[in-house]
């Protein structure tokens, strides 16, 4: 049955009912809503979790999960039409949108993402390398993630090509070109080529696009210099299908006027149709691909000097070496193989001592034309024969190349200029496909550590993999690592956030305590520093400033420096993250997994603004809630299921629906008071809220603020009776609870059930914080994550949103798991003011700890 | 004990499946080889015995399950792994009867394939 018929039978269902509709049977709706909201968001989870490296995955799985995925999203839209007994259908339509996109990247037709058609590169995050192809996506990781100097520049992207070529339906006169290409029929493919390249040289870009290039340029010239480069960045492109040199870079163009920036940026698009790239695809079996292109502008470096760095020189002897050539002026006659080039071969460990150095004579140089264009020009005599580089340049480049190896994990091209002021600016890195020399060396890269000691292995997780060769740099408590020295791996007792700041000079992280999901880990993964947690008695074993190799895929840490290991994982034939099924599963959990709706208080709360399955499931919980609410308070009769309102010494505004034995026969009329309750669960969580030192702290000024504020916020219009009605919502039975709290901006979930059955016995605890600065919120997250490891709870953290289960423990052991979630609900309602540095989470944990105290087994 | 190291052949028609494979394997110590089509991995069994044969059971356009038999047939004494990502009861049934010795579901760890191969390894006395 399709998603859609089912929406149809359960709308058809409901209004024959309308009205008549019991209320257990809208309860029984609203658990089902809860039970289907925890699978998509378990999906989700599960789906993430095998971009992690370990898992080994084919495209079936993909497929299979993306459809259990939508089934579920699609069944709980059609619940929330049951349970609010109407249409939905916007949210319907929202859920097919993103149905549609998922289905569209399965098939292999890459959406890119809904940006505008330029993208400052100085804006380029993570993953935007569909909309800004590789090349330009490398470079805004190279400048926003490392921190290294790029030029100045922007993006034109493949959605602004994608439009362009749809007028006039050039896109499908495309796809039929391509279709028909046969490698071997060589006249066939220089008349397909000709005939789309005259297409889009005479191409009529949107007039949108026209003026917002030109604006973008001017403004570019304005703060770079009145000259522009503008280079290919087409999807494929710099991957390892390099197309390497078959696209068009144009050097030297003006921001406006004839031969300007536009007009580069049409060349360099019919270059996505040249012979040789159309060859290349053939060759690479990329035809069922479609092509597109996004296209760079940067400011042209007004270059002194410039060149190209192999970190592995395929060509030499030694079997640690890097290359570098280098020219006077700009780059592009080293690249192109064009010119005489200095050629120094270094050592790739540090200090990079010169292996060897050969100096040629220069005589010419090629630099930008005022007029526009570049030229070739007589070097000055001075010049002729000296070397580019000093001993300090070579040294500061090889350091930044391989930063930057170690962060793309395979041997570069890196491409880089000095300028007149001796600043190194990288322009490009694309992966560089090295052979061995001697297939057997690399061929059983087991042996590469068969001899080597092991100082450590069998216990850790690995927060990033990789392997990673270094002198060990012990990180002291408090110590400010300002003397860590470049290429070390640092060892510490504890992971903790602090040590972003070196992570772009260290080469690798060992910590005796800490989670692959904690806040440190994650930066790792974002700067691709090989990390293992959790490795019993590191920080005892290792001595500062010994040569160790730590391989965290396989958790070992070996004495010395295995060279021959750590160019085997850098020669691997593969990179999962390069294969089709990573990258197909990353770009539909583009479509899954962001949550763009946050606030429920927003007007942006909207169906139509749900842009991903989990946006979607947050809008149907949140809307269950809301309607279970009004629905008991506005149901016809009175009967058990009718909404009473908790009254107790603790502010919760709680609204309790008993369905079967959760108060006391006694409690009768609208109020309850805490001693009618006899639902086992919620008894657990008030006494935790209770507890001494939990509520009592005075909320921090700030947050009394934002409490307060929040309080008058989060009255819906819709609510039936605000003034009589609390804003909490808490379903009851002698065993069972389901709580939904909004205390302050702090959303928390609680659905448990204790009973005589161990086997029954479960909690589920999810926490979603509001609209606090990000690094607060992730601060608070960690800490809510370790109090709940520390009791056992099985962790996610997602964001600011953490989730914990807790199952089949004995009952006594569940209890004091719901009076420590009480503890913690009301513990974090004012903490947030207080996370003002990352040291305040420990001290937090450690008092929250001291006064509910882990069961003593759950010790790792 | 012995020195000789302990062989490993991969028959899965998802190319990822033996791209993750090789070099874990290579890397933990073993040698293997991969095969996309269970004709290729079948010459191959008849040409040399494997210690260890980890394949798909459910295939395009091939059957997981002949295959299997086939190898136990040439070679009674290699351990077969099936992976699946659909593994129903009847076909867990049948590859027992045929000799399977572990069951790992699509997808799975890394670690995990790796746990099943030295279970055989230890129930064959193979490997340091």
């Amino acid at each position: 049955m399709s998603p859609f018929t089912g929406l149809k039978n359960a709308l058809a269902a409901w209004r024959a009912r309308k009205h008549q509709v019991p209320f257990t049977v809208l309860f029984k709706k609203f658990k089902s809503i809860l039970e289907r909201n925890n699978l998509v968001l378990e999906l989700m989870a599960d789906m993430g979790d095998k971009l992690g490296g370990e898992y080994v995955f084919d495209q079936q799985y993909i497929l299979d999960s993306c459809d259990r995925l939508l089934d579920q999203v699609f069944k709980l839209v059609s619940d929330l039409a049951v349970l609010r007994q109407r249409k939905n259908v916007d949210l319907f339509l929202a859920g097919e949108r993103i149905q549609h996109q998922i289905r569209e990247e399965l098939a292999g037709r890459r959406a890119p993402g809904r940006t505008g058609p330029i993208l400052p590169l100085a804006g380029l995050a993570n993953d935007l390398g569909d909309e800004c192809g590789n090349k330009m996506a490398n470079l805004g990781d190279i400048r926003n993630i490392l921190g290294m100097p790029t030029p100045e520049g922007f993006v034109i992207t493949t959605g602004a090509y994608l439009a362009a070529v749809e007028r006039g339906a050039l896109r499908q006169r495309i796809s039929q070109a391509l279709s028909g290409l046969r490698l071997g029929d060589e006249a066939g493919l220089r008349e397909v080529s000709a005939r789309l390249r005259q297409e889009i040289l005479g191409l009529a870009l949107p007039r949108v696009l026209a003026r917002a290039i030109a604006a973008a340029a001017r403004d570019l010239a304005e703060r770079a210099g009145p000259l522009l480069a503008v280079r290919s960045s087409a999807w494929d492109e710099d991957t390892l299908s390099s197309f390497a040199g078959m696209y068009e870079t144009r050097l030297g163009v003006r921001p406006e006027g004839p031969g300007g920036v536009v007009d580069a940026y049409r060349e360099v698009l019919a270059s996505l149709f040249s012979e040789d790239a159309l060859r290349y695809r053939l060759y690479r079996g990329l035809e069922g691909d479609e092509p597109a292109m996004a296209v760079g502008v940067v400011g042209l470096v007004d270059a002194r000097a410039s060149g190209a760095l192999y970190t592995y020189a395929p060509l030499h002897d030694h079997d640690q070496a890097m290359v570098v050539s280098a020219a006077w002026g700009l780059g592009k006659p080293v690249v192109d193989g064009t010119a005489e080039t200095d050629t120094i071969v270094l050592h790739r460990n540090p200090p990079h001592a010169v292996l060897s150095r050969e100096i040629c004579p220069k005589p010419q140089r090629m630099v930008a034309d005022p007029a526009g264009g570049v030229l070739l020009e007589d070097t000055p005599p001075e010049l002729r024969d000296a070397p580019c580089l000093t001993p300090a340049q070579l040294s500061e480049l090889a350091e930044a190349a391989l930063t930057l190896e170690r962060f793309f994990r395979r041997p570069l091209d890196v491409e880089w200029a000095y300028d007149h002021d001796g600043k190194l600016v990288i322009l490009q890195a694309r992966p560089l496909r090295i052979t061995p020399r001697d297939p057997q060396a690399c061929a059983d890269p087991s042996l590469a550590a068969k001899d080597a000691r092991v100082l450590l292995s069998g216990s850790g997780a690995a927060a990033m993999g990789g392997v990673a060769a270094g002198p060990v740099y012990k990180a002291r408590p408090g110590a400010d690592l300002d003397d860590f020295p470049y290429g070390a791996i640092l060892v510490a007792a504890h992971s903790s956030p602090r040590y972003a700041k070196v992570m772009p000079r260290c080469r690798g992280i060992i910590t005796d305590v800490g989670s692959a999901t904690g806040h440190m880990a994650t930066i790792a993964r974002e700067l691709r520093v090989p990390t293992l947690v959790g490795v019993d008695g590191a920080f005892r074993t290792l001595r500062p400033g010994q040569e160790i190799t730590l391989d965290a895929d396989r958790k070992v840490v070996y004495a010395g420096a295995l060279a021959e290991l750590c160019r085997s994982d850098l020669a691997k034939e593969d990179v999962f993250e390069e294969s089709r099924e990573y990258r197909l599963l990353k770009r539909v959990l583009k479509r899954i997994t962001p949550l763009t709706l946050v606030d429920p208080n927003s007007p942006d709360f909207t169906p139509a603004r749900c842009a991903t399955c989990h946006d979607i499931a947050r809008y149907v919980h949140q809307k269950a809630v809301e309607e279970l609410i009004t629905l008991s308070a506005t149901h016809l009769e009175r009967h058990e299921g009718a909404p009473r309102r908790l009254s107790s010494s603790l502010p919760l505004g709680l609204t309790l629906i008993d369905v079967d034995r959760g108060l006391a026969d006694t409690a009768t009329g609208e109020e309850v008071r805490q001693e009618d309750l006899r639902c086992v669960p919620l008894l657990a969580i008030m006494e935790g809220l209770a507890r001494a030192g939990m509520w009592e702290i005075d909320p921090a000024r700030v947050d009394l603020k934002s409490f307060m504020s929040s309080m008058t916020r989060t009255f819906g219009a819709d609510q039936a009776h605000p003034e009589r009605m609390g804003r909490n919502l808490a379903v009851v039975s002698r065993e069972y609870l389901n709580l939904h709290l909004r205390l302050g901006y702090h959303f928390t979930v609680v659905d448990a059930y204790i009973g005589d059955s161990l086997n029954d016995n479960a909690i589920f605890f999810r926490f979603m914080g509001g609209v606090t600065e990000l690094v607060r919120r992730s601060r608070r997250a960690v800490l809510i994550a370790a109090v709940l490891e520390r009791f056992d709870f099985r962790v996610q953290v997602k964001g600011d949103m953490v989730t914990g289960r807790a199952k089949k423990h004995p009952s006594a052991a569940m209890l004091d798991k719901l009076r420590m979630l009480g503890g913690l609900i009301g513990y974090t309602r004012q903490l947030d003011a207080r996370l003002d540095d990352d040291a305040s989470v420990q001290r937090h944990l450690d008092e929250f700890l001291s006064t509910f105290s882990a069961p003593k087994e759950a010790a790792p | 004990m012995s020195d000789r190291r302990t062989s490993i052949l991969v028959l899965d028609d998802e190319p990822i499946v033996c791209k993750r494979l090789r070099p874990f394997f290579s890397k933990a110590g073993y040698e293997v080889e991969t095969f996309g089509s269970a004709d290729e991995a079948l010459a191959r069994v008849r040409e040399r015995a494997f210690d260890v044969v980890i394949t798909d059971l459910k295939m395009q356009d091939m059957d997981g399950l002949a295959f299997l038999t086939k190898v136990k047939e040439i070679h009674p004494d290699t351990g077969v792994i099936v992976i699946t990502g659909f593994a129903t009861l009847e076909t867990a049934r049948e590859s027992f009867r045929q000799g399977v010795f572990d069951f790992v579901a699509k997808p799975f760890k890394l670690a995990d394939i790796l746990d099943s191969v030295r279970r055989v390894e230890k129930e064959k006395g193979l490997g340091a």
